[in-house]
């Protein structure tokens, strides 16, 4: 059975990501210890913590792609140590990820790279090439198209790797360290995407240890430090 | 499955073949050759068993009459043995018939046989068996059943070489049931593997689809169809080349002339020739299932 309990706080916002006791060990050191964390639907949150805090760690727990060491975590209610495998590619489908090193599939063009989502989740032929179109005009990089992504510059890739996160409309939108490869304006491109999809309702997740972005974006910070999570500002 | 998702396997099936021709050539060709073999066997082995029925037709037993049997006692006799089970029938000959049939057969050289004063040949009883009777336990019973009257001097039947025939044969069943199982399991192993090179040659697009909410049967798809393609243009080669071979050999025992008169060399059945189509398809489904699944746990 499923634990899907739905839980809302007090302004009635529902809690799509929820984290109780969460260890994970990589060998007998836990790489993140005793880690809560709620996150509200269509909340804006940065994980902010240096290099090996153990970031993308925290992230990959939540599209399970790696499984707690002990602990629980719930996306929209669902139990993640209890999902079946066969549920794991509509969890998914549900959360768009950024990946830190891209992950962009090195043979495909940008077009395919991006379509792939669209196709794996089995939407209308018609409907693929119009909405790709639209998430590269947004991240401005419509030309690449038919480009492979070897050839484009780190920063164009990441932000391929952004359009690739956005283009299933996803509920979640996990980012690991987005803007690392880029300069200020296309940095502020990638941003703007964000704002755009957090206004239509997505819940969005950064992580990053650029201090400087988190001045310049409004959001709740939470700070990750060598596998502890230190929460400033509670819900 | 829908229409993006098909077109997405289709496309991604080409892909596979382009980025490594050379090892779905191999896969073909191992599924080939697999079945090249076993359809020798079974050409081999219906032919053979062919052969046995043929043979089998003529086995009969021949009952030599001892001298001085009375006619009375001698048509009891046939009454009694033709009431044997297993009979179907009990002919007599002559000993002047005998002599006959033996001038008959020596033909020009039958005056070797004027010289004799008295006629040395026995009569003899011919039986006949029926259908189902005609094996080794059932004649060599039979025989020595038919030995024991007093009025029978010997009997005989084709004792040497139906039994060296059907041991051979039950030999031979086993040695292909054991062969083709060895090269069926070797050829889903090589296939499984000639698959897996693929497959971990892809490792990184895989694992990256399923990053972004691909389904396994969705990653899985081109594998499969790749594979059953590649099952059934290898039984279709093997199907060919050994037509060929037959055919080849067909003439050559063709000149050999009438030697096969009553044994006529079959190709495959159409059945057979289906088995042989299924069994690649079997091979190569089951070289994907194995390779994918050890693939997709890790
Ligand atoms: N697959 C793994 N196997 C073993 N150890 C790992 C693995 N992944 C991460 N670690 C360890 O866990 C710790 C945290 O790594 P993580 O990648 O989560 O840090 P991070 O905060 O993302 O760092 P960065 O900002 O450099 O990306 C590191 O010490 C790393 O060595
Ligand atoms: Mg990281």
């Amino acid at each position: 059975m499923l634990e899907q309990v739905t839980r809302f706080n007090e302004s009635g916002k529902r809690h799509i990501i929820e984290v109780f006791h969460v260890y994970k060990n990589y060998g007998p050191r836990p790489t993140l210890f005793d880690i809560n964390l709620t996150v509200l639907e269509n909340e804006f949150l940065f994980i902010a913590g240096p290099s090996g805090a153990g970031k993308t760690t925290f992230l990959r727990l939540l599209f399970r792609d790696e499984q707690v060491t002990q602990g629980h975590i719930l996306v929209k209610g669902i139990n993640l140590q209890r999902i079946p495998r066969r549920k794991i590619p509509l969890l998914r489908r549900d959360i768009g990820v950024v990946f830190q090193d891209f992950r962009l599939i090195d043979h495909y063009t940008v077009y395919e790279n991006i379509a792939l989502v669209l196709e794996a989740a089995g939407h209308q032929a018609r409907y693929i090439p119009k909405r790709v179109h639209q998430v590269l005009r947004m991240v401005g990089l419509e030309k690449t198209l038919h480009a492979y992504p070897a050839r484009l510059s780190g920063g164009e890739q990441q932000r391929i790797a952004v359009a690739r996160a956005a283009v299933g409309k996803p509920l979640i939108l996990l980012a690991d360290e987005p803007t690392g490869n880029l300069d200020a304006d296309a940095s502020d491109m990638v941003f703007d995407l964000f704002a755009q999809l957090h206004k239509l309702g997505t819940t969005i997740i950064v992580a990053t240890h650029d201090k400087l972005l988190l001045s310049k974006v409004r959001a709740r910070i939470v700070s990750l430090d060598q596998g502890h999570m230190e929460i400033k500002n509670h819900l | 499955m829908n229409p993006t998702k098909i077109v997405s396997v289709l496309k991604r099936m080409k892909r596979n073949f382009v980025a490594t021709p050379y090892l779905h050539l191999a896969a073909t060709g191992t599924i080939g050759l697999c079945l090249l073999i076993t359809g020798c066997f079974i050409i081999l082995y219906t032919n053979l068993n062919d052969l046995i029925e043929v043979w089998q037709q003529d086995i009969r037993i021949v009952a030599y009459i001892k001298d001085g049997v009375s006619d009375r006692q001698r048509t009891l006799l046939a009454q009694t043995i033709s009431k044997l089970n297993g009979v179907k029938e009990v002919s007599y000959t002559s000993k002047d018939e005998a002599l006959t049939q033996l001038r008959q057969q020596m033909k020009h050289r039958s005056s070797l046989l004027d010289g004799l004063h008295t006629n040395p040949l026995p009569a003899s009883f011919t039986i006949d068996l029926v259908e189902s009777q005609k094996n080794r336990v059932n004649v060599t019973l039979l025989s020595r059943k038919i030995n024991e009257f007093p009025e029978i001097n010997d009997v005989e039947y084709a004792k040497a070489w139906l039994h060296r025939f059907s041991g051979f044969i039950s030999f031979f069943r086993l040695a292909s049931l054991v062969v083709g199982l060895v090269v069926f399991a070797t050829t889903v192993f090589i296939c499984s593997n000639t698959i897996g090179l693929t497959l971990y040659a892809q490792r990184d697009e895989l694992d990256i689809m399923r990053l972004v909410g691909a389904t396994d049967s969705f990653i899985k798809a081109p594998f499969y169809i790749q594979n059953l393609i590649q099952g059934l243009l290898g039984s279709l080669l093997a199907i060919t080349l050994l037509f060929a071979v037959y055919n080849i050999f067909i003439a050559k025992i063709e000149a050999y002339g009438a030697l096969m008169a009553t044994w006529e060399v079959r190709f495959l059945s159409l059945t057979e020739v289906y088995e042989l189509l299924l069994i690649g398809v079997v091979i190569a489904w089951l070289g994907s299932y194995i390779s994918l699944k050890q693939f997709l746990k890790s």
